[in-house]
């Protein structure tokens, strides 16, 4: 009884008792879930052209976002050091098309999945060679991202909005939409959707594999350092930035890996349910420390009932 | 075929290499993290421990005229990589220096075969201060039992009962280390009556805390004490910062005293307090002594800025540590060249006198204290050091831990762990 | 000419199909078993015990025990690591509550713990597969690991959270715990990774491994053919997991002496995987290969600077380790996505018709 109470009552007791603290909780774990959900689009958009589970995506936030620190402590002035790093995220993704990519093409799955896992490492190793290990702090108002805080007081109580956050949303949300308008307006956009519906018709009009490849992983490469700037504003950036390329993985599983709608929804929706999740029920009853498993617990639990996963494409297998 | 030649060419070279390994001198290695999360607050402790032990190799040519070979073996603080670092340089090192509570535990059982010292000052096992017990093993000049204390002691302004009815939260990592002083603060609160609560951090929470402090913002703990390292150092000052805790009432152990985690939100930071047994002292003789000899000289790993720095200066208290249990044992068994079981006499005989730091040019750099057979410990005690802004200055007179409350739970806690992995040898010769 | 195959007759089918069509493999695996029980550990130091013969062991058996899942009946997991735990935990359990009990079979019974969790977690796979079902798996691997962090009973209540292994013994010398000789542990860790390579050799090759490799295949035609597909998946769940889980338990007991939940963590599963695809999918040899290379390769690459006397400082080294790691893999990957043990194959055919080719 008492168990029930804490599960189904105590928890909704809470909410309604602080409803400023509820809208806090909302608010962090939206912050959390626009990042959540930019990763995924960096999943989506190469597994999409590629058949590619990219898993090195979570290490090239690190790498990008240490480049651009790197760049600025040599001197050189924030927003070029943007747009330098936005190159070498460019040769990174033609050396790896290059390297990697262009000898594994028709390689099961699995293979090129394990070679995103070696690109991982060798970055690992690479970035720590380069940059050193320790921890560095993200250049937040050189490049002109607020960083103070608005304090609303709703219901009496007091919610915290900080600037950065805000920015970030406001970052997140822009890039989306230049996203989504790209891949809808553009001719190399369109190029970039026809590989995803079907690889033999794309080539077969003419679309370049070579050079989409090469496309996809760049935008993933500036997804990438859209996030590390962000996140690395909130809490520094060193390399365990790279873990939160795991949370981007329950939410593809929500959204289905090839659906970019599924990837926005699905990423808001995991942020904010793993935040109330652990605020109302896994700290109080369960010891805390739920947000690592909970998003994947919930993909879990949805895929029993959707194997394709919310907005993924029915797959028609014959014999 | 090629597997029987890998493993053949293999375990051949490993096995030259581990013979090639010995070399003249005192082999005191040290298990490094410079690479991983932690590295950022590893790599400023490891910079002052080598060039201390590089600062004696230059000015007296090593200790008692022998050079001291001063090796790192990586471990990335992965417990994993920790032991392949314990294995393979234990044939002809004299101490280990794990660097990890959590290698320090795995390492603890294998040094009673070893016979091999673990020096982990100031981190590790809390009861390993039983010398009785852990023959081997030594945490001096301060367990996290005693820094628990003293963090107690502070707040309570010497009366702990003042804190009857209080709410103290304990931010810590979800790790060996982090739940060490689970322990002693459970029964100081049921001794006391304050109310305790864990808030654990997983090793992928580390950069983004917002759920822990959603829930201090909830649970309005009276005090936040901080066991954290690497990255969570930084992750919850900023949280702190963001969602207005008062700094006042953060109080941090030693491990989470890193210049550059407050430097990242510098006056917003001030009143942050950390409790520390050692306090960098910029003017101290021996900074001039490795200034001239090891950073000028371009020997030195760290950068100009990190030597006046607390961490930096730990690590230096921490090689001067053991070699100052090199030396006694040096003294006692009147041989240059001592061995395992000769610098463990040495560790437990050290005696750190306010004239000895003095003669070392390290005054106030550590409070002076003294170990013995039965305790490995020496509990000296330390200071408050708070954050002003700018750098941490020290903020209190020299504190010192309950020494009484911590013996008495420390000899149970001992004899459980001895228990528990019977049959373990214990020394009862000791005295008390 | 060293395999030469003149002169050995096949006059039956059941012939063709023996263990060793060949005789020289026979041989072969002759000397390697020779190597393994008396030169290695005749010769071997304490340090190449412990940081390459029980590790390549441990891994390989691991390895083996994933392989079955995702070479043979092709549902990849990432949840490797937690399995191991699982049997870690379950044996750390069962020796402490029965002191008593002999470590040989508690080893062999933590399996069953893992198998039971394996199947558990396998349920999905009914319903999902590829990369979904990787992800699932996942969910597993922080689960659990969340599980060995928050559930003290796990680890006796242990202020640390971390399990020691105890002092145990077996016809009264130390197998277990700090005291036990490296020789004597990997004797132990030999047997039991003898005993499951047959196991897994002999299903393998029977109907089950057929069952199992026709899932893989094409499951929809399978299942035409009369396959259960919920019995051979969740089969292949449950002994994929058994080996796992006994792996695990070798791993903390007979090799690592203590663990904390982290150990456990998804690192370890990557490890493993890496283990099974670069010594081959569906090769049982292929993953003793496999952790060969994975194993002995930052341990020698730890060791060359040492040995040519570079000056180069130990965190640079595990930086470079960690590239060249990294870059090997892709590497291993182009050259012969097969694995390891494809490669061995084609160098034996080669062997074989040398030095005539066709």
């Amino acid at each position: 009884m008492e168990l029930l109470n804490q599960l189904f009552v105590n928890p909704f007791v809470d909410m309604v008792a602080a409803p400023d603290f509820l809208l806090q909780v909302l608010w962090e774990g939206l912050v959390s879930g626009v990042l959540y959900a930019l990763i995924a689009l960096g999943f989506v958009l190469i597994f999409r052209s590629s058949r590619i589970f990219n898993f090195a995506q979570g290490i090239m936030v690190v790498f990008a976002a240490l480049t651009l620190v790197g760049l600025y402590a040599m001197g050189i002035p924030a927003w070029i050091s943007v747009v330098l790093t936005l190159g070498v995220m460019l040769m990174l993704a033609v050396t790896i098309e290059r390297v990697v990519l262009r000898p594994l093409v028709g390689q099961p799955d699995i293979i090129l999945f394990m070679a995103t896992i070696g690109i991982t490492l060798f970055l690992i190793g690479f970035g720590e060679l380069i940059f050193g290990g320790e921890n560095k702090q993200m250049i937040t108002s050189e490049l002109g991202i607020p960083t103070g805080a608005f304090e609303l007081n709703p219901f009496g109580g007091f919610l915290l909005l900080e600037q950065k956050d805000i920015t970030a949303v406001i970052g997140a949300v822009s890039l989306v939409i230049g996203l989504l308008l790209f891949l809808n307006k553009t001719r190399m956009g369109r190029a970039v959707r026809a590989l995803g519906d079907d690889h033999q018709a794309a080539l077969s009009v003419g679309i370049s594999l070579r050079t989409i490849w090469v496309l996809v992983w760049f935008i993933a490469g500036v997804i990438a350092l859209v996030t590390g700037v962000v996140w690395g504003a909130r809490a520094g950036v060193s390399f365990a930035l790279e873990v939160i390329a795991y949370k981007a993985l329950p939410v593809l599983m929500l959204g289905g890996l090839e659906s970019i709608t599924g990837a926005i929804i699905g990423g808001l929706a995991i942020g904010i349910l793993e935040k109330l999740f652990e605020i109302y029920w896994g700290q109080p009853i369960m010891g805390g420390n739920t947000e690592t498993w909970f998003a994947f617990v919930l993909a879990l639990i949805v895929l029993l009932f959707r194997p394709q996963g919310l907005f993924g494409e029915k797959i028609i297998e014959r014999v | 075929m090629k597997k029987l030649t890998n493993l053949a060419v293999a375990s051949a070279i490993a096995v030259v290499t581990a013979g090639a390994a010995m070399a003249e001198g005192l082999n005191v290695p040290n298990l490094t993290y410079r690479t991983g999360p932690f590295a950022a607050t590893g790599i400023p402790l490891m910079n002052g421990q080598r060039d201390y032990m590089a600062m004696l190799n230059a000015r007296d040519g090593g200790i008692g005229g022998v050079p001291i070979e001063f090796n790192e073996c990586e471990t990335g603080y992965s417990t994993e990589k920790g032991v392949e670092c314990y294995e393979a340089t234990k044939g002809a090192a004299i101490v280990t220096q794990p660097w990890s509570t959590g290698i320090t535990l795995q390492v603890l059982p294998k040094t009673n075969v070893d016979q091999i010292p673990i020096l982990a000052p100031g981190y590790g096992f809390s009861p390993m201060a039983d010398g009785r017990v852990f023959q081997w093993a030594f945490n001096m000049p301060s367990s996290y039992w005693d820094g628990a204390s003293m963090i107690l002691n502070e707040l309570g302004g010497g009366d702990l009962s003042s804190l009857s009815g209080k709410k103290i939260a304990l931010l810590h990592l979800d790790h060996p280390y982090g739940k060490e002083p689970i322990p002693f603060f459970e029964a100081m609160a049921e001794a006391n009556g304050f109310e305790f609560l864990p808030i654990p951090v997983g090793l992928k929470e580390m950069q983004n805390q917002s759920a822990q402090w959603l829930q201090i913002r909830r649970e309005r703990p009276d005090y936040v004490i901080m066991w954290g390292w690497g990255a969570m150092n930084a992750g919850a000052i900023s949280e702190a910062v963001k969602t207005r805790y008062p700094m006042d009432q953060f109080i941090g152990v030693w491990w989470s005293g890193h210049d550059a985690d407050l430097a990242t939100v510098g006056e917003a930071g001030t009143g942050y307090r950390s409790i520390s047994w050692s306090a960098p002292q910029p003017d101290a003789p021996v900074m001039a002594d490795i200034r001239k000899l090891v950073f000028d000289a371009g020997d030195s790993l760290a950068a100009e800025d990190e030597l006046n720095s607390v961490f930096y200066q730990r690590g230096l208290v921490i090689s001067m540590i053991l070699a100052e249990g090199i030396k006694t044992a040096q003294e006692n068994f009147d041989a240059a060249e001592i061995d395992a079981s000769q610098l463990r006499w040495g560790l437990e005989n050290i005696n750190l006198t306010d004239e000895r730091l003095a003669e070392l040019g390290m005054t106030g750099m550590v409070p002076p204290f003294a170990t013995s057979c039965a305790n490995h410990t020496g509990h000296s005690g330390g200071w408050m050091l708070q954050w002003d802004g700018a750098q941490f200055v020290p903020a209190s007179g020299h504190l010192m831990p309950d020494s009484e409350t911590i013996a008495s739970l420390e000899g149970p806690a001992a004899a459980e762990y001895a228990e528990a992995n019977a049959p373990w040898p214990v020394n009862e010769d000791c005295e008390g | 000419m060293l395999f030469r195959t003149a002169g050995q007759f096949k006059t039956s089918y059941l012939k063709d199909q023996t263990l060793f069509p060949v005789r020289q493999d026979a041989i072969l695996l002759g000397i390697i078993l020779a190597f393994a029980w008396v030169i290695f550990p005749l010769t071997a130091s304490e340090f190449t015990f412990q940081t390459l013969l029980i590790p390549v062991l441990v891994y390989s058996l691991a390895a083996l025990g994933l392989n079955i899942l995702t070479g043979y009946a092709g549902q990849l997991s990432l949840g490797t690591g937690a399995f191991m735990g699982v049997g870690a935990y379950a044996c750390y359990k069962m020796i402490t509550i029965f002191p008593e009990m002999n470590l040989l079979v508690a080893v062999l019974m933590s399996g069953l713990f893992s198998a039971f969790i394996g199947v558990l977690f396998g349920l999905p796979s009914l319903r999902i597969k590829g990369f979904y079902l990787a992800i699932a798996t996942l969910a597993a691997q922080f689960f659990l690991v969340w599980l060995f962090e928050k559930w003290a009973w796990l680890y006796n209540y242990n202020a640390s959270g971390a399990i020691q292994v105890p002092h145990v013994e077996m016809l009264g010398t130390p197998v277990a715990g700090p005291q036990a000789a490296s020789m004597t542990q990997y004797y132990f860790v030999l047997v039991v990774v003898t005993l499951m390579t047959i196991l897994a050799i002999n299903l393998t090759r029977g109907t089950q491994g057929r069952i199992w490799k026709a899932t893989r295949d094409m499951d929809i035609a399978a299942e035409l053919i009369g396959i259960n597909l919920l019995k051979s998946k969740l089969t292949a769940f449950a002994v994929s997991s058994y080996i796992v889980g006994v792996s695990g338990a070798l791993f903390v007991f007979l090799w690592r002496g203590a663990a904390e939940p982290n150990l456990f963590d998804i690192p370890i599963s990557f490890r493993i995987l890496f283990i099974a695809i670069i010594g081959g999918l569906g090769s049982i040899m292929g993953n003793y290969m496999g952790a060969i290379l994975i194993v002995a390769l930052p341990v020698v690459l730890k060791t060359l600077p040492e040995t040519f006397g570079i000056p180069i400082s130990s965190a640079t080294v595990e930086h470079l380790n960690v590239m060249v790691v990294g870059a090997l893999i892709v590497f291993f990957l182009i050259i012969e996505p097969h694995g390891l043990a494809r490669l061995w194959t084609l160098i034996r055919e080669k062997f074989i018709i040398w030095p005539f080719p066709h």
